[in-house]
């Protein structure tokens, strides 16, 4: 904290949240199928104290799999989750339960669906209060909700108003306030910002880093805007078809990005600083298959480097470049930059 | 015929009409589309653009209406048309990919009889002719024909995304009008979507209308961008242009707004405040009260839209010249 204070990086940052060998299966079709559904597959990752992490990735990959694991509404397969230290599967009284959801809540990606449009913009606010500060009295948590409101940069009258009087933005710094109303040291957001408008986005990511800068609250941020996941988060976890390809400190991602998916990723994103490119690749986006998944990358049939190894041996995570590690056998055979989307 | 733009819209303004008043959400929109030519609209949600394109499409239903303007397509006005002479056009001249395309198929029905329903019901055609023109426009788009006899739950995103396209490829149309057809997809499938349909385009030469909220998709794909906000165009010009060196304060917003991937870290703000209700607007330029350089008289005059550096642009101070940069 100390050293944060002073503006410099920690030496050694505080882990807040570890997962070891995470793994959700679920089972599909009728009583009799046995095909099950990889979600999430040996993930393995940490999240440090005041600390935004990106987990980005095309739908199916599993990122929400592993926000809702982490917020304790699936059990893990196999695998365990370890916050501060301890594992999630031991806890098992309520008081346990409320005291990790407390500490990790969630913000939804719908704040048209996420809030109960019958009670005012207050009720939420003052409920979770209730619920896991019960040491305050009722007007001390109004006072908190006020406080709490104007942190996410609403006015404290705000809490007396019903959700359609809001705006979508507006409704997702209520889900914030929520979150932030417990005291949370991780926040886990599920695509926060992908139903809002573009420009009211930006105030929300600037929220994140202040939540990050001066609550010290670290952020689970789930989104497939690689943009914004730069213009926020310290570390980049790259998904595909439920496991970790790459992951590292997310400016050394971007600017190396060692996993021929990445670089797809990366190519796609359009920018309208960038030159014109219309020809530049032909890969049609086609979903990987993560039912009852054969050994080998999951990615080797959109890969235009895949090798004989590809389609055997399922790669793991090895570091390439300092804090930055990626699951490809053909970035780790070769030194140099491997480039297959450009 | 070959000088008549495609489309033609002028003067075009659409009502809601509801118990508490009429609600204007669109504000006398005009602007034209050649062939072949790539029309992009770009707006938040709630500035009319999706009203608008149901009101090009000749689809408003009740309480909106039309209270204004026309909409002439290959010179002929759409406007005031029985569902009985649009339905010769429909389809056949011009057809729509919606935003929920997703989920736009029917789900009992497989592929291949949903295009035998869309070809059965604009025109006389022999089972055979019908399969033919259904495989070769699944292979335009890239799917391979055996998809004809797929139910659309078997088709990831993209591919049912690309199936509505092909749909709407079924009679070479001279313009196809789209309204998000890539938000539900991830930026893999989008990019490749919007790369494909660019390609469509070139080869068959039918026009677009591409509307988005977001702005950077369309960048390197439209000829020409129309910016819109609360029911108005604000600007419309060149996209190239106006992705260079936009005039209108919102179109400079909205272009600041985007996080990019590369260059340096800097920080940015947004615009300020939430889009006005179509119920309420301000007084003055509808932009003025999250715009960063309005004035006094941006509050009270409402401005037109002035021709400036070959575009048009509706903004006071873009007009007297008070706003350089």
């Amino acid at each position: 904290m100390t050293s944060a204070d002073a503006g410099l990086p920690a030496p050694h940052p505080a882990e807040l949240l570890r997962t070891e060998h995470l793994t959700r299966h679920f089972k599909i079709g009728g009583t009799l199928s046995r095909r099950i559904l990889h979600a999430v597959d040996d993930v393995s990752f940490s999240i440090n104290e005041r600390e935004i992490v990106a987990l980005a990735g095309e739908s199916g990959s599993g990122k929400s799999t592993i926000a809702r694991v982490l917020a304790r509404i699936y059990k893990p397969t196999s695998g365990e989750v370890y916050f501060e230290g301890k594992p999630l599967s031991r806890i098992g009284s309520r008081r346990d339960a409320l005291r990790y959801s407390g500490l990790v809540p969630m913000v939804f990606q719908d704040p048209f669906a996420s809030i109960n449009p019958v009670f005012r913009v207050q009720h939420g606010v003052l409920r979770s209060l209730k619920l896991h500060r019960p040491e305050l009295s009722a007007a001390q948590r109004l006072t908190e909700a006020a406080r709490v409101f104007e942190i996410v940069g609403l006015n404290a009258d705000m809490l007396q108003r019903f959700p359609y009087e809001l705006s979508g933005g507006q409704r997702q710094r209520v889900g914030f306030a929520q979150a932030l109303a417990m005291r949370p040291k991780l926040i886990l957001a599920d695509e926060p910002v992908s139903m809002l408008d573009v420009s009211i986005r930006i105030g929300l990511l600037n929220l994140m880093a202040k939540l990050r800068d001066e609550e010290g609250v670290s952020i689970l941020y789930i989104t497939h805007d690689i943009a914004s996941a730069r213009y926020v988060a310290d570390r980049l976890i790259v998904m595909y078809a439920g496991q970790i390809a790459e992951t590292g400190p997310i400016e050394d991602v971007l600017t190396h990005p060692r996993h021929p998916y990445t670089q797809l990723l990366l190519s796609a994103v359009p920018d309208p600083r960038a030159p014109l490119s219309v020809a530049a690749e032909t890969d049609r986006g086609e979903p990987p298959r993560v039912i009852d998944p054969a050994p080998g990358c999951r990615f080797r049939w959109r890969c235009p480097l895949a090798i004989d190894t590809c389609a055997q041996v399922t790669p793991t995570l090895a570091e390439l470049r300092p804090g930055h590690d990626a699951a490809c056998h053909v970035a780790q055979t070769s030194s140099e930059e491997v480039k297959a989307f450009s | 015929m070959a000088d008549v733009p495609v489309l033609e819209v002028s003067g075009l303004s659409v009502d809601y009409v509801l118990d508490r008043g009429n609600v204007r959400a669109v504000d006398d929109v005009s602007f034209s589309v050649d062939r072949g030519e790539f029309l992009g609209i770009v707006g938040e949600s709630g500035c009319g653009k999706s009203t608008l394109l149901f009101a090009v499409a000749q689809l408003l239903a009740p309480p909106a209406m039309v209270a204004a303007g026309t909409v002439a397509f290959d010179g002929t006005n759409l406007v005031g048309m029985t569902d009985r002479q649009l339905s010769a056009i429909r389809w056949r001249d011009m057809s729509v990919v919606m935003q929920s395309a997703m989920n736009a198929l029917n789900p009992v029905k497989t592929i291949g009889a949903q295009f035998k329903d869309a070809m059965r019901a604009h025109g006389k055609f022999t089972g055979e002719e019908i399969a033919t023109r259904s495989a070769e426009v699944l292979r335009m788009v890239g799917i391979d024909p055996v998809h004809l006899r797929s139910y659309s739950h078997q088709l990831s995103g993209g591919m049912r995304q690309r199936a509505m396209i092909a749909m709407a490829m079924l009679f070479t149309p001279d313009l196809i009008i789209m309204d998000e057809p890539t938000s539900a997809l991830d930026v893999v499938a989008q990019r490749s979507l919007m790369v494909q349909i660019k390609e469509l385009q070139l080869a068959y030469g039918f026009a677009v209308i591409f509307v988005t909220h977001d702005m950077s998709l369309i960048s390197h794909f439209s000829d020409q961008l129309m910016v819109m906000y609360a029911g108005q165009v604000d600007e419309l010009g060149a996209t190239r242009t106006i992705f260079d060196h936009p005039l209108h304060p919102y179109t400079q917003g909205l272009l600041e707004a985007f996080p990019s991937i590369r260059g340096p870290h800097v920080p940015l703000r947004g615009i300020p405040g939430n889009p006005p209700d179509l119920a309420h607007v301000p007084e003055g330029c509808r932009f003025h009260p999250r715009c960063p350089y309005a004035v006094e008289k941006c509050t009270q005059v409402a401005p037109d839209l002035y021709p400036l550096e070959g575009a048009l642009v509706r903004c006071l101070r873009r007009h007297d010249g008070s706003l350089d940069g």
